[in-house]
């Protein structure tokens, strides 16, 4: 484990690449992901039909194949992504698609009793969605969407497929220079283990805070 | 009613996704063969972005170049965690050559072409091996190096010592290498059937092979050396060399420029000895005289 000790701030180096590519994906996948669960519970139909596409071919391809595609496959219309922008774009179409559907479930859970009382008070069916229903549905969403996040950290490794430097990749290097293996997978197993623990304490608390309201 | 168009669905998103994939297919020749100006823009941004030419590399003033970078001794991060290595060694002074910097980027090997073609860097040194089947892909400069092939077996084994001994048995190779094409192309249809399989770097299939989840595989000896050196893996290359591969920088095609530019560095450096004496810093041996 010394020569892990040794190697820890390039390992680290991976892991900020990791961490990077997870938060970013996140970020963008969340707003994906609330944009398209309200495109699937629209009155219009080619809309709806569309989000049901979009889930339906992304929940239904490897992510693997998702990033090769970002990466290489747009090349051939003249659209060249670095390897960084390309994961996080692959990653966030990747998790807005699930976490389309978590929210979604989380929708359909607010009883139709406050979309009624919403509209009674006068509210358009937009204020209602921002004020009433998202609210109370984020609640719902939170432990799903946990799972979600912490599954996302553990699928960056597959970046290292179109050049990202990542945690998994560092170790790859290291084994070459070093030719010993399971210290650094041991190694960078923790590290993951460390990581998504930090993201599974914060969404707790969030949900604390959430549930605190009522 | 309702249930019927529920099992109608899935159908219609297949039919969907066909129509989708068949516009993709067509989308690209059709860009390119008939439409100037898609194909004059695309080309353009390839070259701003991936210095398609030998100027566009000089005025960045960077040859990119993608090697593997888990392959001691020809390519691997120093303890500085530097690329570095034998063709490390070569792409920069190729790169002083040309006036420039060399800027490394690390992948699995497999992946390595389908980079340089989609102009994520200007060359491969990685140990290419120049084969016809590549030509038709990429171009290559002279060679730079020759390596002999040999097979690996585990030190305990004495029922490998040529490739007729493959027949039935595993036999691991580094996924997209030449070397498993040779496998697949040359060897299977002579050997009869064995089973083969694929590694992402050659410490992985020679870790295999030490614990016998492999009965063999084929390598050059330069690369093993470190390695087995290193590891105390019981392994041993056996018979004579298989075969002789030499390899080259890879570039795009339809760089003439770059081409010659590359092949007068490698020339003069072999002319005025710089060549030789990274050659043996690298392998502790002289060049064999070409």
């Amino acid at each position: 484990m010394q020569l892990v000790w040794d190697n820890l701030p390039f390992l680290l180096k991976g892991a900020g690449y990791t961490l990077l590519i997870t938060i970013i994906s996140m970020f963008f996948g969340l707003i994906i992901g609330v944009i398209v669960a309200i495109a699937r519970m629209q009155g219009n139909r080619p809309i709806r039909w569309i989000a049901r596409f979009y889930v339906s071919i992304i929940r239904g391809t490897p992510v693997l194949v998702q990033l090769v595609i970002v990466y290489y496959g747009l090349t051939d219309y003249g659209i060249t992504l670095d390897a960084i922008p390309a994961a996080c774009i692959a990653l966030s179409i990747n998790i807005g698609a699930y976490l389309s559907e978590t929210f979604r479930g989380a929708i359909l859970s607010i009883p139709k009793g406050q979309t009624e009382a919403a509209y009674a008070t006068g509210m358009t069916s937009a204020q209602t969605m921002w004020r009433i229903i998202l609210p109370q549905a984020a609640r719902t969403a939170i432990p799903p969407m946990g799972n979600t996040f912490i599954g996302m950290l553990k699928e960056t490794s597959l970046v290292s497929v179109i050049t990202v430097t990542d945690l998994l990749r560092s170790a790859d290097l290291l084994i070459a220079q070093y030719y010993v293996y399971m210290p650094f997978y041991i190694g960078i197993a923790i590290m993951y283990w460390i990581m998504s623990t930090i993201f599974s304490t914060i969404l707790e608390r969030i949900e604390r805070r959430l549930a605190k309201a009522y | 009613m309702k249930s019927l168009r529920r099992t109608s669905t899935p159908i219609v998103w297949a039919m969907l996704l066909m129509v989708v994939l068949s516009a993709c297919g067509n989308a690209a020749p059709r860009s390119t063969a008939t439409d100037p100006a898609s194909n004059t823009s695309a080309e353009t941004t390839a070259t701003a972005t991936s210095g398609n030419t030998l100027e566009a590399i000089k005025s960045a003033g960077v040859l990119k170049v993608g090697l593997m970078g888990t392959y001691a001794p020809y390519n691997f991060l120093n303890a500085n965690k530097e690329v570095d290595g034998f063709d490390a060694d070569i792409a920069k002074e190729v790169a002083k050559r040309l006036g420039v910097k060399a800027e490394f980027t690390t992948q699995a090997f497999s992946g390595l072409i389908p980079s340089l073609q989609a102009g994520k860097f200007d060359a491969i040194i990685s140990q290419v091996t120049i084969t016809d089947e590549r030509k038709q892909q990429l171009d290559f400069s002279d060679p730079y190096i020759t390596n002999q092939v040999k097979i690996i077996v585990n030190a305990n084994n004495t029922d490998i010592t040529k490739l007729a001994d493959f027949k039935d048995k595993n036999i691991g190779v580094g996924l997209g290498t030449n070397d498993e094409t040779y496998l697949r192309t040359e060897v299977l249809p002579q050997v009869g059937n064995f089973n083969i399989k694929t590694y992402n770097d050659v410490i992985t299939s020679l870790q295999d092979l030490n614990v016998g989840r492999i009965d063999a595989t084929i390598n050059n000896i330069y690369a093993l050396k470190p390695i087995v050196e290193e590891n105390g893996f019981k392994i041993k290359a056996v018979g004579d060399a298989i075969k002789s591969d030499q390899a080259g920088i890879a570039i795009r095609k339809d760089n003439p420029d770059l081409l010659k530019a590359l092949n007068k560095a490698l020339t003069d450096m072999k002319a005025d000895g710089t060549y030789e004496t990274i050659f043996v810093k690298w392998f502790g041996e002289k060049p064999a005289a070409e």
